[in-house]
């Protein structure tokens, strides 16, 4: 009978060294639980003999594949209203700031939200400004939020929400953007009809070319499940989809500074973001 | 509080429309909506954009241009000598990084062995984002490997070990083995070694000893060897 799989302190220190390199998520030692589950389950599925052999495969695999299906089980692929909400607090008390005060004209300041998942993120953004930045105004906002998914986009539109979706809400601007329909939550119709959907595959270059001249993008989540070339790609479209000194916000697993070198880091006292410098093309 | 709604490409074609939102606010609200079209900026289409018009336009003053210019050459065949060409003069790093991620796409002979001879140059951006580009291509740098490792030049051969650090190759193990074992050069063995302690089996182990024998005096060399034996020995 064959030996039950485990994995030693050696095994964890290891693939915690490797998986921090390929990805940037660092996992604590309180997480060592959830890490040997997930590793586990793979060595599991992939029948592994030892975590030896399945490290090998992982690290020396040509495709990648093993690497990305592990990925996407360390990954929670969960999204709500305000998730990470710190983002938007930068959004609205430092990105805008910086953004309005080099803009010598008076066009729409323009964010893009990507991919747009069933729409959580951008009519929280557009919640969040009406809320929380007193400059909306004096200046337009354009918000786009785009999918490579059309049926999760059809979603979107609709902004249909389970009370999941908006747990982390406060009911008070729950009242005031959304009805009750039964056990759903209906986002309210201005807010629906403010916010551009469009589909997008991130990876084509042509496509990309149509979604630019934005000041802020906010890609969370999404760059951890390309492979390297593709996450590389993406940047670099997303360089020029942005305006000279636009940010981009990414998850908080997720380092710019391990895909491209194009983007300078910005340490807000709410966020870590990523700048296109100002004054380059 | 009024929430305007205006379907508009990004720089014209406004139309203004105001909506009551259902509950009041102090707040003038300025939501405005987009539509996806594209703009016309300065990187629009100026030439044809053929193959033999990107490749004018790859030594356009404007790096908007170059960039679009690398990125769409992808869909030509025969274009990596040109690109090439333009990577080693290039100069603005955004420009680099398009085009590095272009031959990487390609990844013909001609493309890596361009990747290669940025191993040499003076220019550290250019030379660590070439290392960074040949790590995602494991076939096809893979039979440029030992003729690498034999380099004359140490930085070279330190280079090439770098390039092992995320190649997902099956050999990785054994070429850091010979390196280890043959290379008379401190600084590349200790490079190898520090990658043999996360990659090394007990394939390693001989090699990893005589290391230790060769080096008696080099007190970083021993350390790391020793770490990597525990490692193996752990695993």
């Amino acid at each position: 009978m064959a030996e039950p799989l485990t994995i030693n302190d050696e095994d964890f220190l290891k693939f915690r060294e490797f998986f921090y390199r390929k990805t940037g998520i660092l996992f604590e030692d309180s997480k060592r639980y959830f890490v040997d589950k997930r590793l586990l389950e793979r060595m599991n599925a992939t029948a592994s003999e030892n975590f030896r052999s399945y490290f090998t495969m992982l690290r020396f695999q040509t495709s990648g594949e093993e690497l990305q299906t592990l990925i996407n089980a360390m990954t929670v692929n969960e999204t709500y209203f305000f998730r990470e909400e710190y983002q938007f607090q930068c959004l609205v008390n430092s990105m805008l700031t910086e953004i309005i005060a080099h803009r010598k004209t008076e066009i729409p300041i323009r964010i893009w939200s990507v991919p747009s998942s069933s729409g959580e993120e951008p009519y929280g953004i557009a919640i969040y400004l009406l809320e929380y930045w007193p400059q909306l105004r004096n200046w337009d906002i354009e918000i786009i939020s785009s999918d490579i998914d059309t049926s999760i986009l059809n979603r979107a539109r609709h902004g249909r929400y389970s009370a999941r979706a908006v747990q982390y809400m406060p009911t008070i601007l729950l009242n005031k953007y959304f009805h009750r329909d039964g056990e759903y939550f209906q986002i309210n119709q201005e807010l629906r009809d403010a916010v551009e959907f469009t589909r997008i595959n991130v990876t084509d270059a042509a496509e990309m070319r149509t979604h630019r001249n934005f000041d802020v993008i906010f890609c969370r989540n999404l760059l951890i499940y390309f492979d390297d070339l593709s996450r590389k790609q993406t940047a670099e479209s997303f360089y020029d989809a942005l305006n000279p000194g636009g940010f981009i916000c990414l998850g908080h697993s997720e380092s710019m500074s391990r895909i491209s070198a194009l983007f300078r880091v910005r340490k807000f006292p709410e966020a870590i973001v990523y700048q296109k410098p100002w004054g380059m093309k | 509080m009024t929430l305007a709604v205006v379907n508009v490409s990004p720089i014209a074609n406004k139309k203004f429309h105001s909506l009551l939102i259902k509950t009041k606010s102090e707040i003038e609200m300025a939501l405005t909506k987009a539509a996806s079209q594209p703009t016309t900026i300065e990187d629009e289409r100026q030439r044809i954009r053929d193959q033999a018009g990107l490749l004018i336009a790859l030594a356009d003053s404007n790096p908007l241009v170059r960039r679009w210019a690398a990125r769409d050459l992808l869909t030509y065949s025969n274009v990596s000598a040109a690109l090439v060409e333009r990577l080693l003069i290039e100069t603005e790093p955004s420009v680099i990084e398009v085009i590095l991620t272009t031959l990487t796409r390609i990844g013909d002979e001609c493309a890596i062995e361009g990747l290669i001879r940025c191993l040499r140059t003076e220019n550290a951006m250019l030379r660590n984002a070439a290392i960074e580009a040949m790590k995602l291509l494991p076939d096809e740098i893979a039979p440029f490997i030992s003729h690498l490792l034999n380099d004359p030049d140490p930085d070279v051969r330190i280079f090439t070990v770098d390039v092992l650090e995320s190649l997902r190759h099956p050999q990785v193990e054994s070429w850091l083995i010979r390196v280890i074992t043959e290379d008379a050069h401190l600084n590349v063995c200790g490079a190898a070694v520090d990658l043999l302690g996360e990659v090394g089996s007990e394939c390693a182990r001989p090699a990893l000893l005589a290391l230790k024998q060769r080096f008696p005096e080099e007190p970083y060399i021993q350390f790391a060897a020793d770490l990597a034996l525990t490692r193996i020995a752990a695993g």
